[in-house]
C-alpha cells in the first residue's frame, strides 16, 4: 500500500529530517512510527500525503509514485487518505455533522450521500446523538472523535495519524487507539506517528522507530523501547 | 454540480459578510472609479456633441438653401474646388446629414428641435483650408463664398469653440488618468480583500487541501467574491452615471439658448452602454484582484 524507497528530505543544509529511509508498509497494517520530537516521524507522514516531496528517493502510495505525479492529481490522492491530528483541525464555527460532511462537501459528494454518510461515521466512532454540538461543547476525545469521522468519512484506503492521543489523557488516549484499531480492522491501513509508550506496548503493532532522520528499528509486533 | 454551486454561493457570501468593512471599502472605491471611467465616457461624448461640426479639420461651414436643385449644388462645389490655393478639401453634408447635426447639437434644447424639420433644414458644405491657421485667408474665403447663389449662411469656429476643443484635449485625458489610477486602486484593495478572507479561513482551506478538494474548488468561492465586490461597485457607478447625466442634462436644458452648450449632453442609447461598460470593467477589476489574490495566497 505504501512503499518508501531510499528517501531523504531536508529542510535546510543543516537540517536533514530522513536520511535513506525506506519500508513498506502492506494493505491493512497497523504501523507506528515513534522516536524523539524531531527525529522524522511526521516528515513522514507528510510526505505520504503529498504534503512534502523528497530530495532523494521515492514514495508509492496505492502503485503510484507520488513524487512523480503531476499537482492536479494530489487531490485525487488525498481522497484516498484520511488525516488525523493532534491539535484535531475543527473548524470552531461548524457543528459536528458539518465538520465531518465538510469533507465531503469539498470534494463534490452529493447533499443525499453527505446524509446517508455522516450519521453513519458519527455513529462508528461514537457521537451518534452529538451531531449539533460545536467542537467548544465536547470533550477533548470527542473532538478526536470527530476528527477521525472527517478523516474516515470518504473510506480512505489508509489512515495517516500524528500523534492523535497526543492532548489526551491516558483513558480517552485509549478508547481513540481501540477505534482507530476497529477501523484497521475494516481493511483500512493505518500509519500512527505518536510518542505514547503505554499504547506502543498496548496495541504491539508494527513499530518503525525513527532517531534524528535514520530507521533504526523495524519490528512486527514490537514495543517502544 | 447543484451541490458544488450551491457550496461556491454559501461560501462567497459567508465570506463578503464576514469581511464586511474591507468589502465595503473595496465596493466604494471601486464604484468612485468605475463612475469617474463613466463620466470620462460621458464627457467626452459630450464634448464630440458639441464639436461634431468641427471634427476633421473643418474649419468653414457653407449653408446651402433647402431645396437647391443638384445643378445648384454642384454648382456651388465646383466654386468651391476652383478656391484650390485656400481650400484643401470639401465635403457635402446633405439635409439628412445636417438633421442629424442639429439633433445633436441641440440634444438639450426641446424648442429648438421642434423648430428645426427635415422640411426647412439646409444642406452643407463642410471646408478643411489648407491652412488653418491663415485668419485672413479665411475671411476673405468668408467673404467669397457668402456670394454664392442659394449660399444662405457661412460659418467659422468661434472662440467657444476653440475653448471647448482646448478643455476636451486636457480635461478628458487628465480625468481618465486618475480614473485608471483609481482603478489599479479598486484591484489592489479586492486583492486584499480576498488575502484577508483567505488568512482568515487559513485552518478551513488546510483541511480542504488535506482531504482532496482541488486548488479551483477552494479559490472559486474567493473568486467570486471580487467579482461581486467589482460588479457591485459596476452598478452603483452606473446608478450614478445615469443619476448625473439625467442631473447634467437638466442643468443645460435650462441654460439659455445663446449660450451654445446645448450639445454636451448625452441623450441617446450611449448613457446606457457606458453603464454595461463599466459594469464589465467592475467584474474585469474583481476578476484580476481576486483571481490573482486567490492563486497567490493559496498556500496560506
Amino acid at each position: 500500500m505504501i512503499r518508501l524507497d531510499n528517501v531523504t528530505k531536508s529542510y535546510s543544509t543543516e537540517v536533514t529530517a530522513l536520511k535513506g529511509a525506506s519500508f513498506d508498509i502492506a494493505k491493512a497494517e497497523f504501523v507506528f512510527l515513534v522516536g524523539p520530537s524531531g527525529s522524522g516521524k511526521s516528515t513522514l507522514l507528510r510526505l505520504m500525503n503529498r504534503q512534502e516531496r523528497p530530495e532523494k528517493g521515492s514514495v508509492w502510495v496505492a502503485g503510484r509514485n507520488i513524487n512523480e505525479m503531476p499537482d492536479s492529481k494530489v487531490p485525487h490522492l488525498r481522497r484516498n487518505i484520511g488525516n488525523i491530528f493532534q491539535d484535531y483541525k475543527l473548524l470552531a464555527n461548524k457543528t459536528v455533522f458539518e465538520n465531518v460532511a465538510f469533507a465531503l462537501e469539498v470534494i463534490g459528494r452529493p447533499r443525499h450521500v453527505i446524509r446517508q454518510q455522516v450519521p453513519a461515521v458519527l455513529d462508528l466512532v461514537g457521537l451518534g446523538g452529538k451531531e449539533d454540538r460545536f467542537p467548544h461543547q465536547l470533550s477533548g476525545g470527542e473532538q478526536q472523535r470527530v476528527s477521525i469521522a472527517r478523516a474516515f468519512v470518504n473510506r480512505p484506503l489508509i489512515l495517516l495519524a500524528d500523534e492523535p492521543t497526543g492532548n489526551l489523557d491516558p483513558a480517552t488516549g485509549e478508547g481513540i487507539m481501540k477505534l482507530l484499531d476497529r477501523i484497521n480492522k475494516t481493511g483500512t491501513t493505518v500509519v500512527m506517528a505518536t510518542h505514547d509508550q503505554r499504547i506502543v506496548n498496548m496495541m504491539r503493532k508494527r513499530v518503525i522507530q525513527l532517531d534524528r532522520g535514520v530507521i533504526v528499528r523495524d519490528q512486527a509486533r514490537g514495543v517502544y523501547e | 454540480m447543484i451541490s458544488r454551486i450551491r457550496y461556491m454561493f454559501r461560501e462567497m457570501w459567508a465570506s463578503l459578510s464576514r469581511n464586511l468593512t474591507l468589502t465595503a471599502a473595496a465596493i466604494i472605491t471601486s464604484t468612485i472609479s468605475l463612475l469617474l471611467f463613466g463620466l470620462t465616457l460621458l464627457m467626452q461624448r459630450g464634448f464630440d456633441n458639441q464639436l461634431s461640426l468641427w471634427t476633421g479639420d473643418v474649419e468653414m461651414i457653407v449653408y446651402v438653401k433647402h431645396g437647391a436643385t443638384p445643378e445648384e449644388v454642384q454648382l456651388i462645389r465646383g466654386q468651391l474646388e476652383a478656391q484650390d490655393t485656400v481650400i484643401e478639401s470639401v465635403s457635402y453634408c446633405d439635409e439628412a446629414c445636417t438633421f442629424a447635426d442639429a439633433q445633436r447639437l441641440f440634444a438639450a434644447d426641446p424648442e429648438a428641435l421642434k423648430v428645426l424639420t427635415i422640411d426647412i433644414i439646409p444642406s452643407a458644405f463642410k471646408i478643411k483650408p489648407v491652412d488653418r491657421d491663415s485668419g485672413s485667408a479665411l475671411t476673405s474665403l468668408k467673404e467669397i463664398v457668402g456670394t454664392l447663389p442659394n449660399v444662405v449662411d457661412v460659418r467659422t469656429p468661434d472662440e467657444q469653440v476653440e475653448v471647448l476643443s482646448k478643455l476636451r484635449g486636457t480635461l478628458a485625458p487628465l480625468i481618465l488618468i486618475i480614473s485608471l489610477i483609481l482603478l489599479a486602486g479598486s484591484v489592489l484593495l479586492i486583492w486584499n480583500t480576498i488575502r484577508t478572507a483567505m488568512f482568515a479561513r487559513r485552518r478551513e482551506i488546510e483541511v480542504m487541501k488535506l482531504v482532496g478538494a482541488t486548488n479551483w474548488f477552494i479559490r472559486l468561492p474567493f473568486m467570486l467574491e471580487g467579482l461581486v465586490q467589482g460588479i457591485v461597485g459596476g452598478l452603483m457607478g452606473s446608478v450614478g452615471v445615469l443619476w448625473l447625466n439625467s442631473t447634467w442634462t437638466g442643468a443645460m436644458e435650462e441654460l439659455p439658448g445663446t449660450a451654445g452648450l446645448k450639445g454636451m449632453v448625452v441623450t441617446d442609447g450611449f448613457p446606457l452602454w457606458v453603464c454595461a461598460t463599466i459594469v464589465a470593467l467592475g467584474a474585469l477589476v474583481g476578476a484580476i484582484g481576486s483571481g490573482t489574490a486567490a492563486t497567490k495566497f493559496l498556500d496560506v
